[in-house]
């Protein structure tokens, strides 16, 4: 077996795992009849589809040529979820300036060459700026400083 | 003239003082994300779309619809000052208008565009005001067959018009479908898809799912792949001004361009993208002059910018009348009205005239908003262009988090966002465009419900849906354009189509 597309292989894969996930998690929900169509009815074709469709792009994979998976580069997507998560989890308790900056900080590095100071004073801007439309002029309840 | 009596209510709402402040602010955000490269409409609204939410919402409607025309805007100027389509409605705007660029004309381009918009918006405006009314009459012969059959041709119309693989375009859709079922299902209570999580009772959210897919991946593909340096032409506003050959020959072509735009902007699947590729092939086939295409000929400029503009208004009707998105920018409309509390349908006009009138006003105002700060203050959209991504990202990434937060404090939300992020990312690893999948979202749990409602009624037998005349007709359209797809000739129009790109 060679794979030619690797990208539709993959797109493939994914879709049959979707839908099957579907299925297996939906499989406790009653089907019902077309009649009186139970919570499980609709997901369930659904599911289906998405499998067939999945095995039809994956066959295709098989005899038709196609593009290359691109490589995937860790640094950006690494450095950007951990980001949104130093924002998440630090919000409620240290307020939205601190979290900012260190978003911003974080997101920075997801280059590389990172001009350590211009971050810094631009995250620091960045939240002071964040902090006064969001906070202050649109009034979103959000906790600035330690909960205030 | 009850048309006018009509706009003139809804001028009352939009022209408040506090109303125009909102327009202005969304068209100069909505530009001024636009102008960013390769930010459309799509993550523009979705990154601006939490600051809306604390307004009331005819304001926050207004705001909304400005940022949208404000991104499509600020797209064309990105297009025709560096060649860097933002998004498809763009795409072809490039050809020509960059052409137009290299050669001196980039001020005439950029006001060609501007004007050609701005008429196609007024009659854009007034074609609402026009056929609102009586569609949202039709819409009341509209059964539950009916709705199912439209929500399907929608689907399939979206597929058709979606980049790449048919196939995947279709799995999109349907992930979208599935998603959106996640949650409460309203006629037994039982919990669906939630795996344990109380977060996801109520479904998955809107935000952090238009957030990830569009905004943040956005972000992680330009990280990975920096654009290359462009070469921009700076205008000086002089240069501003059209040559009396230019205007003559852009004049028919805008007309043109506004009268396709309309209607294809009302039928399902219909938009901005289908108009101002249907207006560029019109240009190109009816031309005496063949060969000025592809060098800067601005009819090719004229006609898709006005046709795209009509479109985007008139594609409001499905939404506001049927209250069914025809098109994915519509879907993010429709999840940002039922957020603020509004079911948008035909009961809209009946019940909130001032909200649905207001909001037709608002479109004509945010377009001549759109010409005064587009035109003079070029220089100023011209050096946002300059601003360093590596200072950009940051801030959108920042604004992406602090939206979510605003909307609910739940820390879950990040964690949502997080999971779409990375999902967003393996689709786009595996070339599958997620813009069909906000469209499935949204129609879901709409598309279950009348299906279960069509099949109550008619205990269980498909023969609904051809018995009814509406959802026959609908069908047989759904059917048509799915030969379509599997038509090799016109596979290979639409491959070209997009190979434009």
């Amino acid at each position: 077996m060679v794979i030619k597309s690797p990208q539709d292989f993959g797109a493939g894969i994914l879709f049959i795992l979707f839908g099957a996930i579907g299925l297996y998690v939906g499989s406790d929900l009653t089907f019902g009849s077309a009649r009186n169509m139970g919570p499980g009815y609709f997901p369930m074709i659904i599911c289906g589809l998405i499998i067939l469709i999945g095995l039809i792009v994956t066959a295709k994979s098989l005899s038709l040529e196609g593009p290359a998976i691109e490589r995937i580069q860790f640094r950006p997507i690494l450095f950007i979820l951990l980001a949104i998560a130093a924002f998440g989890i630090f919000i409620a308790q240290i307020g939205a300036i601190i979290s900012s900056i260190l978003l911003i900080l974080f997101a920075a590095y997801a280059r590389r060459e990172v001009n350590f100071v211009e971050t810094i004073v631009f995250a620091v801007c960045t939240a002071a700026f964040v902090v006064i439309i969001f906070v202050y002029a649109l009034g979103q309840p959000m906790p600035v400083w330690w909960g205030r | 003239m009850e048309v006018f009596e009509h706009l003139a209510t809804g001028f009352m709402a939009a022209g408040s003082l506090e109303n125009l402040l909102f327009c202005l602010i969304g068209t100069v955000l909505g530009t001024l994300i636009g102008v960013l490269p390769g930010i459309g409409p799509i993550p523009a609204l979705a990154i601006l779309l939490p600051i809306t939410f604390g307004l009331d919402p005819l304001s926050s409607l207004i705001m909304l619809a400005g940022i949208y025309y404000g991104a499509q805007y600020g797209g064309s100027t990105t297009s025709i000052l560096v060649n860097m389509p933002g998004e498809a409605s763009s795409v072809v705007t490039c050809i020509e208008g960059h052409q137009m660029a290299r050669r001196g004309r980039a001020g005439a381009a950029l006001a060609i565009a501007a004007l050609g918009s701005f008429f196609a918006g007024c009659v854009g405006t007034v074609f609402i005001a026009a056929f609102g009314p009586p569609l949202s009459a039709i819409a009341q012969q509209f059964n539950s067959p009916d709705y199912f059959a439209l929500m399907l041709l929608g689907l399939v119309m979206a597929i058709v018009l979606a980049h790449g693989s048919v196939l995947k375009a279709v799995a999109m859709v349907l992930m979208g479908l599935l998603l959106g079922l996640v949650g409460t299902d309203i006629n037994t209570g039982l919990t669906r898809y939630t795996f344990g999580l109380s977060g996801l009772w109520e479904g998955i959210d809107f935000l952090p799912l238009v957030l990830g897919l569009f905004g943040i991946v956005e972000i992680i593909r330009n990280l990975e792949n920096p654009p290359p340096p462009r070469e921009t032409i700076s205008t000086r506003l002089r240069d501003l001004w059209p040559n009396k050959q230019e205007i003559r020959d852009s004049i028919p072509a805008a007309l043109r361009g506004t009268g396709l735009g309309s209607i294809l902007g009302i039928l399902p699947g219909g938009g901005a993208v289908l108009a101002s590729f249907a207006s560029y092939t019109l240009e190109k086939k009816i031309t005496k002059t063949p060969r000025k295409f592809g060098n800067g000929a601005v009819e090719g400029v004229a006609g898709p910018e006005a046709a795209n503009n009509a479109a985007a208004q008139t594609s409001f009707i499905p939404l506001l009348t049927l209250g069914i998105p025809s098109n994915p920018i519509m879907a993010i409309m429709m999840g940002a009205m039922i957020i603020q509390g509004i079911q948008p349908g035909a009961a809209v006009m009946t019940t909130r005239p001032d909200l649905f009138w207001g909001m037709v006003a608002s479109m004509w105002i945010g377009n001549l908003m759109l010409v005064i700060i587009n035109l003079p203050m070029i220089g100023i959209w011209v050096k946002l262009l300059s601003v360093p991504y590596r200072l950009l990202y940051p801030a959108i990434l920042l604004f992406c988090a602090i939206g979510v937060y605003s909307t609910s404090t739940e820390p879950f939300m990040m964690v949502l966002m997080i999971v779409f992020t990375i999902f967003g990312y393996i689709l786009h690893k595996l070339g599958c465009e997620p813009a069909p999948m906000v469209l499935g979202f949204i129609l879901g749990p709409l598309m279950e419900e009348n299906l279960r409602r069509s099949l109550v009624i008619s205990r269980g037998d498909p023969m609904i849906f051809i018995d009814r005349p509406i959802s026959a007709t609908l069908l047989v359209a759904t059917l048509l354009m799915i030969g379509l797809i599997v038509l090799p000739q016109f596979r290979k129009t639409r491959e070209e189509a997009f190979q434009e790109e």
